[in-house]
């Protein structure tokens, strides 16, 4: 093969990348598609998960003393970021009643008597009662602890004590991984799967049925040859969804992209080119939309819901998350979380890009295989 | 007629069968540089698969084919490169302007063109930055032979190209044919029409069950048949209902 023969050819993919990339940007229901669709799909997941991430409780108070000091104490209480105060709650029935439905995680009650000074005493005292439901139990030992150190702060102004031990606690360096960072790595395996799998399953069924592809098979072009064009115009169109739902997670959900956004970026085209082959292959493959369809639900559903796209993989059991380890698109999901969130890089990440590799190299053999121009 | 005696196609003892059914069955012919060949007969006949087999498109079970001493069965690319093809329903992607189509076309072709000097050629040039589905029937006839034409082959093949076409587009589309062979570009076409291919063919292969059982100029068929003894049992006028129309509604598409 002469220099020049190869010049040609990559002319061909580069005009045809060129050309194809163009046409999809003029396309208002594709923009849509890959643009505002995954968008919407942040704004959604994003209310649900993205308060901050900071746990919180809700909790009623029951102030039964009505003491200077009880009184004081539910002001601080309630400028408190770990409790969320449900100030519509006046009675322990109504609080009971609330707790069983779950719309409450637990009852602060400060007993008659709470916060008065005793006879012989120069100094404020009480007992505050935490009640929970059997399922709380969790909510309700936090939110003893957080008392108890509120009452620690409080008893050492008090009564001066010598205090030999005291623990700090200190922010290291990395942020926690807060729900939105698990949901937002979780959009871009579903962006990614939504545009590299449904663009090419509709339009090439279609463009058979035009006969389009049947008038490039009349010309010289190579199926590599095509197969590459798409591929990098699908990585751009790609990069410009990445980068608007990156800027609207940045922008809106104080996403922390902690890691290196060139290695992001490489991770990402790496992740559209191999799931893109999925698609590649199906619409390929099918002759007619009715041939694509069910076709597309069988390989996208598992991946949708098992991939950590929705729901966080640590919340299924162990089996299934060894199996689902190997789905194409989780490696795309954790890497994705492992660069944006916790930082780390390439190198570091590789177990997901073997995954990855292989699946490329099994999705492009059978999509080379099964194409069909008509 | 710009026919030369250079062989352009050379087809021998041709096969194909599609599950034990012979659908081209052993046939031969060959195409002069600069003709207008025709090949006609029913539909099932087998003219679409021989037209598919020399393009390239479809294997070649048994015999040969040469496209200007080029083997099509080992040399498909090589062979694709030196032809022009217009499908039955000319199709072009959407949303892409006839320049980028121009463009497009030559780079599957690993060429590049002067899109605007192409397009002027064509006199599509102030459409350059329109949409197919902007263009008139004629020109979008214009454009696709234009687009499929866009590497200079040798040869141009048309698939049935008037079927489903009103007369007057017919008409416009057997001009269109004519300056292609003038160019000096020899033209195979399949149809199931008698008129276009006597109008039009220089020579025709007429096929059917997969044979071809007849292969000369038109007129020495008709008179071949007429030296049998053949009488016409109508009187035949000088006109006919198709000349009416055309004469009615006006011969030119609004090219």
């Amino acid at each position: 093969m002469t220099k020049n023969s190869w010049r040609r050819r990559l002319y061909t993919v580069a005009t045809f990348a060129k050309l194809n990339t163009r046409r999809y940007f003029r396309d208002r229901t594709a923009i849509f598609f890959t643009v505002a669709f995954p968008l919407i799909f942040l704004f959604i997941f994003g209310g649900l998960f993205g308060k901050g991430g900071s746990v919180s409780f809700k909790v009623a108070i029951l102030d039964q003393s009505h003491s200077a000091f009880s009184t004081d104490f539910v002001r601080q209480l309630s400028t408190n970021k770990a409790f969320k105060i449900d100030t519509g709650v006046a009675t322990m029935d109504q609080a009971n009643n609330d707790m069983n439905h779950g719309s409450l995680d637990a009852t602060i009650v400060l007993p008659s008597g709470f916060g008065d000074v005793q006879a012989r005493a120069s100094h404020p005292s009480g007992q505050a009662m935490v009640y929970y439901t059997q399922n709380n139990a969790e909510a309700a030992q936090t939110l003893t602890s957080v008392l108890q150190a509120i009452f620690g702060d409080i008893n050492t102004k008090l009564v001066k004590t010598e205090t030999p031990f005291t623990v700090a606690s200190k922010r290291t360096g990395v942020a926690g991984l807060t729900q939105f960072d698990y949901t937002f790595s979780g959009l871009v395996g579903f962006s990614i799967l939504g545009l590299g799998i449904f663009g090419p399953v509709n339009t090439f069924p279609e463009m058979k049925k035009q006969g389009v592809l049947r008038r490039f098979h009349t010309t010289p072009i190579r199926v590599w040859q095509f197969f590459t064009a798409n591929v990098i115009s699908q990585a751009l169109i790609g990069l410009v969804t990445m980068v608007v739902m990156f800027g609207v997670a940045i922008a809106v959900f104080h996403l922390k992209v902690v890691g290196s956004y060139p290695e992001l970026a490489v991770f990402i085209i790496f992740s559209i080119a191999m799931i893109f082959g999925i698609g590649l292959a199906a619409g390929g493959w099918a002759q007619n939309e009715r041939q694509a369809a069910p076709l597309v639900n069988i390989i996208t559903f598992p991946m949708m819901f098992l991939s950590g796209t929705f729901f966080p993989r640590f919340l299924m059991p162990q089996w299934l998350q060894h199996i689902t380890n190997y789905l194409p698109l989780t490696p795309v999901v954790d890497g994705v979380r492992q660069i944006a969130t916790e930082g780390k890089g390439l190198l570091e990440l590789g177990p997901q890009l073997g995954i990855m590799a292989i699946w490329l190299v099994i999705i492009y053999a059978i999509a080379f295989r099964v194409f069909r121009w008509e | 007629m710009a026919t030369t005696e250079k062989i352009m196609i050379s087809v021998q003892d041709l096969r194909k069968s599609y599950s034990g059914k012979a659908a081209v069955d052993g046939i031969s012919f060959t195409v002069k540089k600069g003709e207008i060949f025709g090949i006609l007969g029913p539909n099932g006949a087998g003219k679409t698969t021989t037209l598919e087999m020399l393009e390239a498109l479809r294997p070649i079970d048994a015999g040969a084919a040469t496209i200007d001493g080029v083997d099509v069965a080992s040399n498909p690319y090589t062979i694709r490169s030196m032809i022009g093809v217009q499908p039955q329903t000319p199709a072009f992607q959407d949303k892409t302007k006839l320049s980028e189509l121009i463009e497009l076309f030559a780079a599957a072709y690993g060429e590049r063109v002067n899109v605007k000097q192409f397009l002027d050629d064509v006199h599509l040039g102030e459409k350059a930055n329109a949409y197919v589905e902007q263009l008139s029937g004629g020109q979008k006839q214009r454009f696709s032979i234009a687009a499929a034409l866009v590497h200079n082959p040798k040869v141009f093949f048309l698939d049935e190209p008037t079927t489903g076409l009103d007369p007057q587009a017919r008409r416009n589309l057997w001009d269109l044919v004519r300056e292609v062979r003038d160019r000096g570009i020899t033209v195979v076409l399949t149809t199931h029409y008698m008129d276009e291919a006597e109008v039009l063919c220089d020579r025709v292969a007429i096929m059917d069950q997969g044979k071809i059982i007849a292969l000369d100029p038109p007129h020495t068929l008709i008179k071949q048949l007429l030296g049998r003894g053949f009488k016409k049992q109508q009187k035949v006028e000088q006109a006919n209902l198709e000349d009416v129309f055309i004469d009615l509604t006006g011969k030119e598409l609004v090219k």
